[in-house]
């Protein structure tokens, strides 16, 4: 069995320019491989500046791979060519607020995606758009509001919204979690897990927070400057890390609480 | 004896019509030397409460309290200049997003240099100069920055976030303070830094005995530095107690819900399992339910929960709620 996502030694390399005609390298990501396969969630974490926003990028296709494959479905993904990834790959950014249009209704700005990549009617495309928006817990009635009507979690769960309408087959988050109020965050990750479920998404989870991590992914990679330091099932690295960058990460946050009480 | 002491402050936002209760009837006190963390949800008037301590809100806010005391002094009878010598010399206050606080024009040495009072520097006028320079350079030692000529000359945005909430520290220990109110220091940081901001501020509280008020929005992440704990939710007094009670035995629901949906707090709930929440989210300051406002979300509300509940306190644990959870913990 192919597996949904397969990345084969992915790397990026930005050069600066030094002085007048030297040229430096540096190098952001070096050559990465893993795959991912449907209904499961891949977690990355690691400190600043590992690369794990270049790596999402790179999934995602805002940035061009210096060298490396990605394989979706076994078919390769060309960097170019974003009618086929905007399809099936997706992304949510942190910062939701800044990621909504203001001067769009919400219906308008989930219009977009359906307009360049499908071919439905008007009628259909409402009709899909109320849909979605009652997926992810909102109300049809919401598509005539503007952004700045919504609260954070709101905001979060339309940026949602706008990911799965294409019902793509992997949901980049990008920090996403990471902003939003503790019972408002139990409120995303309960709902990431049904649609999950429901729809057999595969989610990247991008994130220093390793309660989330803990809870919610089925592999993790750990990242450290740009270089895989371990990887494997969620469970065994947390509860068993071998490199001392895991455990230095692992001991930041979690005995914290075990070493009170 | 209490650092301060208030009781029943309530802040009102002064509309055409009518005012508005943004924070209602909330009580705090603070001994010396105790590190007390004020926990609430974005919208629960914590900031809020923190800027009225040190008299930072302008005329849209009316600010009222049975009793604001300082030490013993009451703050809200006192003239303005007074109240502002007292505040000045004993508060600082760290602030929300390091960046933005800092002013982009100046470099970090001139505006850690403005800091530092004149009562602090002791030589003549001509030494003072220098003096003032190696205040600065000290004070950035304190909090743990060893390359003083290069932080001093660089602009704000030349630095980490990390590295402006430690001048930021830096700034707020400059008139040594006997209270610090930390507005959510490590916001938006990682957890390295966070670690290393909260143990600096644990130092601090230690070697010199200053006071902390450590204002969050999650539970989880500050409760190893804290001795007691103040929750709020929604510009409302939930329940306040020590850390272990607040942590072991919460008797508000809504403080049982923020730890259940903690993911640190029980690491060992199954994976993927569905989480602990409440439904929908917090009310806006325009339509706040009457009585309880955590009525509507609340699991345990019953029709008493209209009207607003009194504070009852058992063993210095008080908690703020009709129907709360003391006796499911027999």
């Amino acid at each position: 069995m192919s597996a949904l996502l397969e990345v084969s030694e992915l790397s990026k390399t930005y050069t600066v320019r030094n002085h007048w005609f030297q040229r430096k390298a540096i190098v952001a990501l070096e050559p990465v491989s893993f795959t991912l396969d449907a209904k499961k969630t891949l977690a990355i974490v690691g400190e600043m500046g590992s690369g794990k926003s270049t790596l999402a990028k790179l999934l995602v296709g805002a940035e061009k791979p210096t060298s490396g494959k990605i394989k979706l479905n076994g078919q390769g993904l060309a960097t170019g060519n974003f009618k086929q990834r905007c399809q099936h790959v997706r992304m949510i950014f942190q910062d939701s607020s800044t990621t909504l249009n203001p001067s769009l209704t919400i219906g308008q700005l989930l219009d977009e995606p359906l307009k360049l990549n499908t071919a439905l009617n008007e009628l259909e495309r409402s009709q899909l758009i109320s849909a979605t928006l009652l997926k992810v817990g909102l109300l049809a009635e919401h598509m005539y509001f503007y952004p700045h009507m919504f609260s954070g979690g709101q905001k979060q769960r339309i940026a949602l919204a706008r990911a799965i309408i294409l019902s793509p087959q992997i949901v980049i988050l990008d920090e996403a979690l990471a902003s939003l109020d503790p019972s408002l965050r139990s409120q995303m990750i309960n709902l990431l897990l049904d649609l999950q479920q429901q729809m057999g998404l595969a989610f990247v989870l991008i994130s220093h927070d390793l309660g989330i991590v803990r809870h919610f992914s089925d592999n993790v990679l750990v990242l450290c400057k740009g270089q895989i330091v371990e990887s494997g099932d969620t469970n065994t690295v947390l509860k068993n890390p071998k490199h001392k960058y895991t455990r230095k990460l692992i001991m930041n946050q979690q005995l914290q609480i075990a070493g009170k009480l | 004896m209490n650092l301060f002491d208030i009781r029943n402050l309530s802040i009102e936002l002064v509309g055409k019509n009518e005012n508005t209760l943004a924070v209602d009837r909330v009580s705090l006190s603070m001994k010396e030397g105790e590190v007390r963390g004020l926990v609430g949800e974005s919208g629960s008037g914590k900031s809020l409460l923190a800027q009225a301590i040190i008299g930072v809100l302008d005329d849209k806010w009316k600010v009222s309290a049975d009793r604001f005391h300082w030490r013993g002094k009451e703050l809200l009878h006192l003239p303005v200049e007074e109240r502002k010598a007292i505040i000045t010399k004993d508060v600082a206050m760290i602030f929300q997003e390091p960046m933005s606080c800092l002013d982009p024009t100046t470099t970090i040495g001139e505006q850690l240099e403005e800091a530092i009072d004149n009562s602090l520097l002791t030589g003549n006028f001509w030494q003072r100069r220098k003096q003032r320079k190696e205040a600065a350079i000290k004070l950035l030692h304190k909090v743990g920055i060893k390359q003083h000529t290069k932080c001093n000359k660089s602009y704000p945005h030349q630095l980490t976030e990390a590295m402006c909430q430690r001048v930021m520290i830096a700034m707020a220990l400059a008139r040594q303070p006997i209270l610090l109110i930390a507005d959510e220091p490590t916001a938006s940081m990682e957890s390295t830094n966070q670690g290393q901001i909260f143990r600096l501020l644990a130092s601090l509280n230690q070697l010199k005995n200053m006071s902390i008020l450590l204002i969050s929005h999650d539970l989880g992440s500050i409760t190893h530095w804290t001795n007691t704990i103040t929750v709020m939710y929604s510009g409302q007094f939930v329940e306040a107690g020590t850390t272990s009670q607040i942590f072991t035995q919460p008797y508000h629901p809504y403080t049982r819900a923020l730890l259940d949906s903690s993911l640190k707090a029980n690491s060992q709930v199954p994976t993927k399992s569905r989480l602990m929440a409440l439904p929908g989210s917090i009310p806006i300051l325009q339509h706040l339910p009457i009585g309880c406002r955590l009525g509507p979300r609340c699991p345990r509300a019953q029709q008493a929960c209209v009207s607003a509940p009194k504070v009852k306190n058992y063993h210095g644990h008080q908690v703020s709620c009709h129907f709360n959870l003391k006796d499911s913990y027999r």
